[in-house]
């Protein structure tokens, strides 16, 4: 009764999948697409050169090469490896492919073989990743030709091929731990041994590890003569020989992860496609299984105070988080005080990474409002109104990010942070945190059917929150940079600056009690 | 949630059983879904798997059709392990909630399974089924855009359109108006009539008229294993 043929099975699926790319070649509007692409990269090649050639950032000194030389490596391997064990982590829970439910339910249920029938895929992401990456790194190689020594085309080519490796690492990795099935801990395990390699290296100066490798791959065009590209090479060659290992090993993946991940996944694209950052959260949480704790770190007793439960509940959320939840937030502060400090050294367009990585975290800490959001039916039946809870819940979570500014601020002491800096830091710490909590409390309270018919605006809806944070965080270090540089108080033109942002804070929780009030008007 | 190695031991060469299990226990972290469960189910046997909602059948149909991990435990389909090649070319799932692609006609839908599966008559089988199962003026379209009751007869068909030693029906009358059951009460007996193994989870009392099996379960545990019987079908419901 059985007729199992995996050849004409691998066919049958060669040829379905060939019938459905053909007939999705015939939906698209060429023209339409081609025209979007065509103004895509012109008008991105040209707001690239716009603002490389408006910010003008000084070529680095002599002293800061050195210290290029001697951490650079390192410190872009240390890129790699969270690259990797990122990967690594979600690979353990089913990552990175995701399929199509039915894909799962009758292809990898037919005897036809998993890794045959997964392979096109896998290559398929692995090439979009290569890509993805190689464009990244031409943007980076974009900056750091304008403030380093080095040949323009070498940085731009050195810059690509690093970014397209970092991210085929991290997919590569991913493959490797979903089709070889290792179990979570000792994924975990591998992690901290691989970013602990990168750290070795960093502080001891030395190129051991081969993210440290690629890490030197990428700064070679700063003063490679009489170098050997042997290292940077054998970087390159671990790269590709993980991307076959984990292609090869496809055929482990587990159904299971596989079957979840194509439900969450498609909800997902249904969430971004709306502009439902709320959901987006949600749904990225699952697909990482990040639970909040059964146990809380730390018990708190009931408020006897009923003027507190709205400030305890926020930290009842905060104490049931997971621990990668934690290190996430606390990585993200480092992270935005690492840059603030490369940004005041010179590197200017890295204000948009700290205040991209304070957006984040926010988006971790503006948890409780999401919840009390998510569940609208108890939020109109509570006896107060909707806009004064929302506002009253402000204040854990703000309270909870100028932790994360303070992390900021360590980061950036340690890092090596100017006197002038560490005053600016120190004045804008609690603004900041205001201002990126409060806009990311609007991005996750807004409805994202709300202009279903007027598209730019909810793109405005979502664009302006980030906006407002990377001008409330960028502008005054920006300003006070500008003001040290030329002989003026750096901390005096901080202090100005944040009598600008405090109005703006005030107006962003303004807007989001009226908003909420008039989008759950019940009990108000 | 965590993945076990199955042990790679095969049950007798001379056991004809077309399922074997052994200790098969399957937990969603504190949950216990399945609890180390024995079971052997011989060719043209047709199992009525009951039991009230959460029981375990489907976390045992899913492990059996090689879905699900087990926890612990062993399982078997025709000699190989569940999930491997050989066991996937052996076992048909119809799952309780019907799975299409959105941009193939239901006529495509079954080609395209045929094929995966090395069925050499498939055109003259979808025929059959389409007409057996009301289908022929729906062959051309999609099934994503079908009733619910329609969706799971295009399920039902893709399940039985490639051969298969061992039928895993999920809840298959659900959505069914009377006279599609009956049909499909026809197409389950006929399949054990050819020496398939047939194990069909529901609620419906029904299926004791042609079972010559029922299993019963409760908490992952089975309470029952023993000839069809109405009442315990409609107790375990």
């Amino acid at each position: 009764m059985v007729a199992a043929d995996q050849a004409s099975g691998l066919e049958a699926l060669r040829d379905l999948r060939a019938a459905r790319r053909r007939r999705y070649a015939e939906q698209v509007d060429w023209i339409e697409t081609l025209y979007r692409m065509y103004l895509g990269v012109i008008l991105g090649g040209w707001g690239l050169a716009l603002i490389s050639g408006a910010l003008a950032d000084v070529r680095v000194d002599r002293h800061t090469v050195e210290q290029i030389h001697r951490y650079g490596p390192a410190t872009l391997g240390l890129v790699v490896a969270a690259a990797v064990a990122g990967g690594l982590r979600s690979g353990a829970r089913g990552g990175p492919l995701v399929l199509e439910a039915a894909d799962v339910q009758h292809v990898l249920l037919s005897p036809v073989d998993r890794g045959a029938a997964l392979r096109g895929l896998a290559v398929r992401r692995l090439r979009t990743a290569a890509f993805v990456g190689t464009v990244v790194g031409l943007i980076v190689g974009n900056f750091a030709f304008r403030r380093l020594p080095g040949p323009t085309a070498e940085w731009l080519l050195f810059g690509g091929v690093f970014g397209a490796t970092v991210a085929v690492s991290g997919l590569a990795s991913a493959m490797i731990a979903s089709g070889r099935g290792i179990h979570r801990v000792a994924v975990s395990v591998v992690c901290v041994l691989i970013v602990g390699w990168s750290l070795a290296d960093l502080f001891g100066h030395r190129v051991t590890s081969p993210a440290s490798m690629l890490g030197e791959l990428a700064l070679w065009p700063l003063d490679h003569a009489g170098d050997s590209f042997v290292l940077p090479a054998a970087g390159l060659v671990v790269a590709a020989l993980a991307a076959g290992f984990g292609i090869s090993g496809l055929a482990g993946t587990s159904l299971e992860a596989a079957l979840r991940r194509a439900g969450l996944a498609a909800q997902l694209r249904f969430a971004v496609t709306t502009q439902d950052l709320r959901a987006v959260i949600l749904l990225r949480r699952q697909l990482a299984s990040e639970t909040p704790r059964s146990r809380p770190w730390l018990r708190l007793a009931p408020a006897e105070d009923p003027q507190r439960a709205i400030w305890r509940r926020g930290w009842r959320s905060f104490l049931r988080w997971p621990l990668v939840r934690v290190a996430r937030v606390c990585a993200l502060g480092a992270v935005a005080g690492l840059a603030l400090v490369a940004a005041w050294q010179g590197t200017t367009p890295l204000l948009l990474v700290a205040s991209l990585a304070l957006m984040v975290a926010a988006f971790d800490a503006v948890e409780p409002i999401g919840q009390e959001v998510d569940h609208p039916t108890r939020l109109v039946l509570l006896p107060v109104g909707s806009g004064e809870l929302i506002r009253r819940s402000l204040v854990a979570p703000v309270v909870l990010m100028a932790g994360v500014s303070l992390i900021a601020l360590v980061a950036a002491i340690a890092a090596g942070a100017p006197g002038p800096l560490i005053g600016v830091l120190v004045v804008t710490a609690v603004p900041t945190a205001v201002l990126s909590l409060c806009c990311a409390a609007v991005s996750v309270t807004n409805d994202p059917y709300a202009y279903a018919l007027a598209p730019q605006i909810g793109y405005l809806q979502t664009g302006l929150p980030v906006a407002l944070v990377i001008i409330g965080v960028g502008g005054p270090v920006l300003a006070a940079r500008q003001a040290a540089l030329h002989g003026t108080s750096a901390l005096g033109v901080a202090v100005a600056c944040e009598f600008v942002v405090l109005p703006i804070c005030l107006g962003v929780i303004a807007w989001l009690r009226y908003r909420t009030a008039k989008r759950f008007p019940v009990g108000s | 949630m965590t993945r076990t190695k199955r042990k790679r031991t095969r049950p007798a060469a001379s056991d004809p059983a077309v399922l074997v299990a052994h200790g098969l226990r399957r937990e969603y972290d504190d949950l216990i879904a399945l609890a180390s469960l024995d079971l052997r189910v011989p060719p043209g046997e047709l199992i009525a798997l009951v039991g009230p909602n959460g029981a375990g059948k489907t976390t045992l149909l899913g492990i059996a059709a090689g879905l699900l991990d087990p926890s612990h435990g062993t399982i078997h389909i025709c000699g190989d392990p569940a999930g491997s090649l050989p066991a996937r070319a052996h076992t048909s799932y119809i799952p309780d909630t019907p799975v299409f692609y959105q941009d193939l006609s239901l006529g495509e839908h079954l080609e395209y399974i045929a094929r995966l599966h090395g069925a050499p008559d498939w055109p003259d089988r979808a025929s059959q089924l389409l007409e057996q199962l009301g289908l022929e003026q729906w062959r051309d379209k999609l099934p994503t855009q079908f009733s619910r009751g329609m969706r799971q007869k295009a399920s039902i068909a893709l399940g039985f359109i490639r051969p298969f030693s061992l039928l895993l029906a999920d809840e298959p009358f659900d959505g069914l108006d009377p006279p599609s059951r009956g049909v499909l009460v026809e197409m389950l007996r006929t399949a054990a009539g050819s020496g398939a193994a047939v194990i069909v989870s529901t609620h419906r009392t029904e299926i004791a008229d042609i079972s010559s099996r029922c299993i019963a379960l409760h908490d992952g545990e089975m309470v029952y294993d023993g000839p069809p019987d109405r009442s315990v079908i409609a107790g375990a419901a």
